[in-house]
């Protein structure tokens, strides 16, 4: 039993507290704009349809997607002062989810010079145990025997793959040291563009050019390696090509 | 005025919830044995250790559920009688007739550890338990289908309401109480630690055994906990069939080649075979693994180059010494075994 007198004092404390919280949200709730974030996963402009579709890399490598998800983590918007992050940001972009691939959140309106995410989960929720929702261990983006996510995973089939079935896969993970795979995104809006008035909904269409992967920074053939599943140097190569995969296609005013 | 009495209403309307959760919740605490260091950090920080937690993970750890044919259970190659290791098998048995990789590490002082598995891999006690669920040749399991048939059973929906606030079963609740399972087994009542607190004294060669341990072994096998959680390697061939090398699977760094974790050496005498594989049956092998079986190599641990220089009598001393570590209240204690 809890002490009747101690549970008083501390049920008016709370009834106090949550007055002046709701006061307060509603003060930034007067002036809120809202915004979605939109991920359209494409390989030469076309959008990807998952296994039936034949794609052609870089290297003229044919090749089907049987598999694509990547975590979007710590999103925020920036103006001239401050940064306006996004709550509990932790997204598990997934080619066979549509309702996976936007998201929404509010921010103040008022100008905003440039949006900001983590391509992959911060280094911290990789070594903080169980966790759920996207980071849930059950979506088989958590390894087993090296703690910690893939933070990126294609997979599909090639006539230049070597392996079994002609497989592929990547899962490119590695959250510390050298082979570090996390990659942050910034669009810098051009001056004077992101002006988000309240009550509207801005939605931002981010494509993501998956023929990125095999080439930009390094080349990444099928043939050369069809299976990278392990931190290491081919997980951080990859990770430096899909680090540029993302263009902001549009905003649109809603 | 207005504040005040809404808050008399509000607790009007709570009053039979707090009641309920303070019942239902009954928080423990871990106890750190006299003279042991505190932990390197607190693994139950974001899984506060309670009662109903503790039940519900001994209940989990004890459940064939867990894999894919319902024959392992965590329990099955992790046996109390042999501290939580698996007893006489150099390799324990998985799914399917396979064989694991490693020889199973026993089961204590893991809120001592920094990291788990014998290449350290594991980061967080909360998600060491999907790596034996999960891999081919132990539980054979995924976890959606644990999940699926953890809430077909009545008794796993209330036991999470009274360790969690709702019946809710998703992975986060399952690790976690495992881990307060697991993570709440202390072994610190040995006839070493009676020895230490001046409760029980050494025979001759126990003594004799310990000043040698303390002169050859201590250095890698710190008191109290016997490891100092390092990585090294004790100078053993690579096994061609397991190609295991160890700590280099995990860091990719050729300097980890060969290097393994210290184990501790507390209930040795039960966890035998030893060593990463269970290639040494018998401490006396072990110990004359050190006296004439050291393999040099480029990464062996600078401490064991040179021979490791007793006569057959001492060896046999510091096995009787090593036998004192056994702690029979551990290995016996009720809150530990099957529920």
């Amino acid at each position: 039993m809890i002490d009747f007198k101690m549970s008083k004092t501390l049920f008016v404390l709370l009834a106090i507290s949550s007055l002046f919280i709701s006061f307060n949200d509603a003060n930034k709730n007067a002036a809120k704009s809202t915004v979605k974030i939109i991920f359209v996963n494409k390989i030469n402009n076309s959008r990807i349809v998952l296994n039936d579709s034949m794609y052609t890399n870089p290297f003229k490598e044919k090749y089907t997607v049987s598999k694509l998800r990547y975590y979007i983590s710590n999103v925020f918007f920036k103006n001239a002062s401050d940064t306006f992050p996004e709550n509990n940001s932790y997204h598990l972009i997934d080619q066979s989810k549509d309702e996976s691939q936007s998201f929404s959140f509010n921010v103040p309106e008022g100008r905003y010079n440039s949006l900001h995410f983590l391509l992959g989960v911060d280094s911290l929720h990789n070594v903080s145990g169980a966790q759920t929702d996207a980071l849930d261990a059950a979506n088989d983006m958590f390894w087993t025997w090296n703690s910690g996510y893939v933070m990126a995973k294609m997979e599909g089939n090639s006539p230049a793959s070597t392996v079994m079935n002609n497989k592929y896969e990547f899962h490119i993970g590695g959250f510390s040291g050298q082979y570090n795979v996390l990659k942050e995104v910034v669009f810098n809006f051009p001056p004077a563009t992101e002006v988000f008035k309240a009550h509207k909904t801005y939605t931002f269409v981010i494509d993501a050019d998956i023929n990125a992967w095999w080439q930009n920074q390094h080349d990444i053939k099928i043939a050369d390696h069809p299976v990278i599943t392990t931190p290491g140097i081919n997980a951080k190569n990859i990770s430096d090509n899909y680090a540029n995969m993302f263009h902001l296609e549009k905003v649109i005013e809603e | 005025m207005f504040i005040v009495s809404s808050a008399f209403l509000l607790e009007a309307g709570k009053r039979s919830t707090v009641d309920f959760y303070v019942n239902a919740i009954t928080p423990l605490k871990l106890e750190i044995p006299a003279g042991w260091p505190e932990p390197p950090s607190n693994i139950f920080t974001n899984n506060p250790l309670t009662e109903e937690g503790f039940q519900l993970g001994r209940k989990l750890f004890y459940d064939g559920r867990l894999s894919k044919d319902g024959n392992f259970a965590c329990a099955s190659c992790h046996q109390q009688f042999a501290a939580f290791s698996t007893y006489d098998h150099d390799l324990s048995h998985g799914f399917h007739d396979q064989f694991t990789t490693r020889n199973a590490l026993p089961l204590f002082n893991l809120a001592w550890k920094k990291t788990y598995h014998w290449d350290g891999g594991v980061n967080h006690i909360e998600v060491q338990a999907l790596s034996p669920m999960t891999a081919p040749n132990e539980m054979a399991e995924n976890i959606d289908s644990v999940l699926l048939k953890l809430r077909k059973e009545f008794a796993y929906a209330r036991m999470f309401k009274s360790a969690f606030g709702s019946t809710m079963i998703n992975s986060q609740r399952m690790l976690k109480a495992i881990a307060q399972f697991v993570g709440s087994m202390v072994s610190a009542n040995s006839k070493y630690d009676k020895v230490k607190r001046g409760e029980d004294s050494f025979n001759r060669a126990e003594a004799h055994g310990y000043e040698l341990f303390k002169a050859h072994c201590a250095n890698c096998h710190k008191e109290p906990l016997f490891t100092d959680e390092s990585y090294r390697n004790n100078g053993l061939a690579l096994n061609d069939y397991l190609k295991d090398y160890g700590r280099m699977r995990i860091t990719g760094d050729p300097a980890d080649s060969l290097k393994f974790i210290v184990p501790s050496l507390r209930n040795v005498s039960v966890t035998f075979p030893y060593m990463h594989d269970g290639r040494l049956y018998s401490l006396y092998k072990v110990v004359d693994h050190y006296r004439t079986g050291i393999v040099q190599s480029a990464t062996l641990d600078s401490s064991l180059r040179k021979p490791f220089n007793i006569t057959d009598a001492e060896r046999d001393e510091l096995v009787y010494f090593l036998h004192t570590l056994k702690d029979t209240a551990f290995l016996n204690n009720k809150r530990f075994s099957q529920p």
